[in-house]
Formats: C-alpha cells, structure tokens, sequence
C-alpha cells in the first residue's frame, strides 16, 4: 500500500471505530434518550435528498448555504487580498489599517449580529456582512504576511538580472505572497462555512444551519444532527477542492506537494 | 552568441576599477566600522580574478559594491570608466545561496534577465537554451529548483547569470555550501564553461586550492579593514592538477601571506 492509500485506508479505519463506538453508546446506556444512533442519522441526512424538510430537500439547503458563503467569501477574499497587498507594500498603508485591523480581528463574528440585523435587516445583506467578517481579517493579515516574506536576495538578484520596480512586484513579490494567500483562504474557507449557523440564526428558513435552528425549535433531534452531518461532510468536501487547486497551483513550494 | 562589437573596452583600460575605495557599515551596537580601506584594484577584460581571503574580511562587500547593492564611502568604483550607481544586467552575480528563484523552473531562472529586458520570447529561448546546455542541465529544462541537487542549483545560478551576457560575472563563494566532491566537480565546469566563453570573472573564496585551481591572478586580501596585501599571477596550464608540484608551492607561498588569525 502506497502512502495515500495507508491514509485513506486508517482514515476510513477511524471513522468506521467512531461510528461503532456512536451506535452501541446510544444503543446501551443514557446517551441514548438525549441522541439518535448513527444509522437514524444518516438515514435521516440521505432521506432529505428526496423528501424535503421544510420547503427544500437536501440538495437545496446545502446549494443556498454555499451561495450565502462564496459570495462574502470571494468578496473578502478580493479585498482581504488588495488590503494585504497595500498594507505591506505601503508603510503608511501598514501604519493606518494596521490598528483597525487588530483591534477588529478577535471580535468573533456572532457578537456583530445585533448590529448587522440594524444595518442590514433580516435579509441576505446581514448574513453575508457576517461571513466578510469572519473572512476578510484572515486574509488581509495572511496576504500581508506574504508580501513582508519576500526574500531580499531573491529581489537582489531579480534588480541584478535588469528587472524594474513593476517587474520585481509582479515576478517576485506576487509568487511570494501565492502560498500565503492560499493557507489564507484555506483558513478563511473553514471559519466561513462555521459562521454559516451563525449568519442562519438570523432569521432564514432554508440552509443547513437553519435545519439546527428550526430542528432546536420543534426539538427534533434527528434534524439538528443532520444539520450537523451537512456542514461537517460539504465543509470536507469544499476544503478539499480547495487544497487540490492549491497543490495545483503552488507547485514548486514544498507545501503543494 | 556574444557580440564583441557591443564592447567599447580599450585593451589597456581597466574594464572594472575601484579607486582608493572606503567602506564603512553603521552598526547599531558597535557604531561605525571599516571593512573596506583604500582599495585599489584594476580588472582586466576577460581575466579570471580570485578575490581570496580569511573568514568575515569584506570580500563580499567587494563584490556587492561592483554589484551596485552597496556603494562606497569614499572613493570610486568604476565600470568601463563610469561610477557604479546600483544593480544592473551588465554586471552578473551568482550568489552563495544560489537565490534562485524557487517558483520558476530552469528554464525560467535562465530566461528571467532577458525577459525583463524585453527579449522577445523565440529569441530568449533559444538563448537560454543555449547556456542550459553549456552548463549541462538539458534535459532539467522544466524542473523546479527544489527539484535539483546544490551542484545543479549552482549551475542554473551560473546559467542564469551567463544568459544576460553581463561584461563581468561576480561569483561569491558559489561552491560554498557543497561538497568536497561536488566542489571540485563544479571547479572544472566553471573552467570548462569559462573557457568555453570566456567573460570577465571575478571570483571569491576563502579556500586557498580553489583559488589557485581557478585563477589567472589572485589578490590575496587583509582581514578588516579590507584591501589587497598581495598579488599573484597564475599561469598554470589549464586543466591544472592540485598535486602539481609548482600549484603545491603556490598554494604554501600564498598560504605564507595570509591572516591567520581568528
């Protein structure tokens, strides 16, 4: 067996050991009254593909709440980029942004909510203020990590070989900074997708994080577990993607192999 | 591949020149000192020149004022009779630790001056193309630096520094971080390459066999403040033969001259 096989094989290991340990806990002793058993679950999780809760199947919830993270994802992740670029480009960009930036950062991202619903309403706005959040800093901060890297005898030889000041930041900064922005957005990407209940708790009526929600408010356990086994398993697969296009395009550093 | 048309360098006029040249770093803790003192040097075209001395003694900042990274206190460094002023492609540098840059491949290192410069891609290529070969890593074309072994690395840094067909090559201790084994490998390529086309070399090390393995001349350099404490004219035949006896009795005459202390 090959090194990835091994991994995927004990992975598969693992998980299989979990779910056993899962099943025969809420099969013998109290944990029982308080969480269904695995196989209710997941048969619960595939069952919503064809027969919908609320008013969406599975499918739906899972597309609507990608909609509500990728676009304040993508939209944190273009700026978050630029500002990470302009703060350490720029002394006076640093010396400005820098405080904001800090001080912002470690406010978590549910304690915006109050004022998100005043400026944004009970509408898409508030929740996509919310998932900006919870992105946008990682980024900045990651990117602006990247530029302040970039190795001085790499920008010695490039002015040696003849490259001007635009060409020395487009063929020597910009490469630097690729890794960093992608262990940024690698990063970003999972705290995104953890503010989704967050952003749902709002008000919404489809999205897996509002299956927990609405599950919690009829006390229908089943429902808030496979809410649960939503975001847990399209949180894998999103990160995955991500990684692949990552190893694709960060080739040469030894973090893509 | 070279134009020699494009040279405007007078035989007898010094290609590079530093004139009574002083340098001094400011230090935060130890305030300010000399590394280099009243250096005067003269290179000729298309000699290879060994800059050899003890440990910390300046000899990078040397190279680093021809370079244009540093400039001097005082005094003047010359290039084809104009001050230096900072970095620019006629003057080629193959660096210590290679400074390669890690997400190009070979043929991107290579190619990388005269892309800047504007070279048009066909023409760029079959340049870069043609010192890949000189250097002997066809084949390597596509591979990423961190793909390759420090002696294959060092020759990309010389492929990439040859390609831009600087007037003179700087190359500051290049086979410092390899093996005995590969170092000596990389003394006969660089004299191969460097006979193959020849260009000026100016050339710096620590180790006293390199030095006299490879030179026409050697200036053997003082410890801090830097300059010339005594010059050699080398003229060993090529391939030349470290158990020769006239290159063992060299090798003591320098070694006689120089700083040991520590």
């Amino acid at each position: 067996m090959g090194e990835k096989q091994k991994r995927v094989f004990f992975g598969a290991i693992g998980i299989f050991v979990f779910l056993c340990i899962w099943y025969v806990a809420t099969a013998l002793t109290a944990l029982g009254t308080v969480m269904p058993d695995p196989i209710t679950v997941f048969t619960g999780f595939f069952t919503a593909f064809v027969e919908p809760i609320g008013t969406h199947s599975m499918t739906m919830h899972i597309l609507i709440s990608l909609r509500r993270m990728l676009v304040p994802y993508i939209a944190g992740g273009v700026l978050g980029v630029l500002v990470g670029i302009l703060m350490g480009w720029y002394r006076v960009a640093d010396a400005i942004l820098m405080p904001y930036i800090q001080m912002i950062r470690p406010i978590p991202p549910i304690a915006w909510i109050p004022l998100s619903i005043v400026w944004f309403g009970f509408s898409e706005g508030s929740k996509y203020f919310l998932i900006f959040l919870a992105c946008f800093f990682t980024i900045a901060l990651t990117t602006y990590n990247g530029v302040h890297s970039v190795d001085e005898t790499l920008v010695r030889a490039a002015r040696m070989l003849g490259a001007k000041d635009n060409q020395l930041f487009t063929s020597i900064v910009l490469p630097t900074t690729v890794p960093y922005i992608f262990s940024g957005l690698q990063v970003a990407l999972g705290s995104a997708w953890a503010t989704i209940v967050a952003a749902e708790m709002i008000r919404s009526s489809e999205g897996v994080g509002w299956l927990i929600i609405s599950g919690q408010e009829t006390g229908d356990m089943t429902q808030i577990m496979v809410g649960i086994v939503a975001i847990a398993l399209t949180g894998l697969l999103i990160t995955s993607i991500m990684r692949g296009v990552e190893s694709k395009l960060c080739a040469w550093t030894v973090r893509g192999k | 591949m070279r134009m020699d048309s494009e040279r405007q360098v007078v035989p007898e006029e010094a290609l590079i020149e530093f004139r009574g040249v002083d340098k001094y770093f400011d230090k935060p803790q130890e305030g300010r000192y000399q590394v280099v003192g009243d250096l005067n040097i003269k290179v000729r075209e298309n000699e290879f020149l060994v800059l050899f001395g003890p440990g910390q003694c300046g000899k990078s900042t040397i190279l680093n004022m021809i370079a244009g990274f540093e400039l001097p206190s005082s005094g003047a460094v010359l290039c084809q009779g104009k001050p230096v002023e900072g970095p620019g492609p006629d003057r080629g540098m193959v660096f210590q630790n290679t400074a390669l840059f890690p997400w190009l491949t070979v043929m991107g290192n290579v190619e990388y001056g005269p892309k800047v410069r504007g070279v048009k891609k066909e023409e760029r290529r079959k340049r870069a193309q043609h010192y890949i070969d000189l250097v002997g890593l066809q084949g390597f074309e596509n591979s990423f630096p961190v793909k390759l072994s420090g002696g294959m690395q060092q020759r990309v840094g010389i492929a990439r520094a040859y390609c831009n067909e600087p007037l003179v090559m700087l190359l500051d201790e290049p086979f410092g971080h390899l093996d005995a084994q590969t170092r000596y490998l990389m003394q006969d390529e660089l004299t191969r390459i460097w006979q193959a086309e020849k260009r000026t070399v100016i050339f710096v090390t620590n180790n006293i066999e390199e030095a006299v393995y490879l030179a026409d001349r050697i200036l053997v350099l003082r410890n801090c403040p830097t300059g010339v404490k005594a010059e050699y004219e080398i003229n060993l035949p090529r391939p030349r033969n470290y158990t020769d006896p006239e290159f063992l009795r060299l090798r003591r005459e320098i070694d006689a001259v120089v700083d040991h202390t520590l």
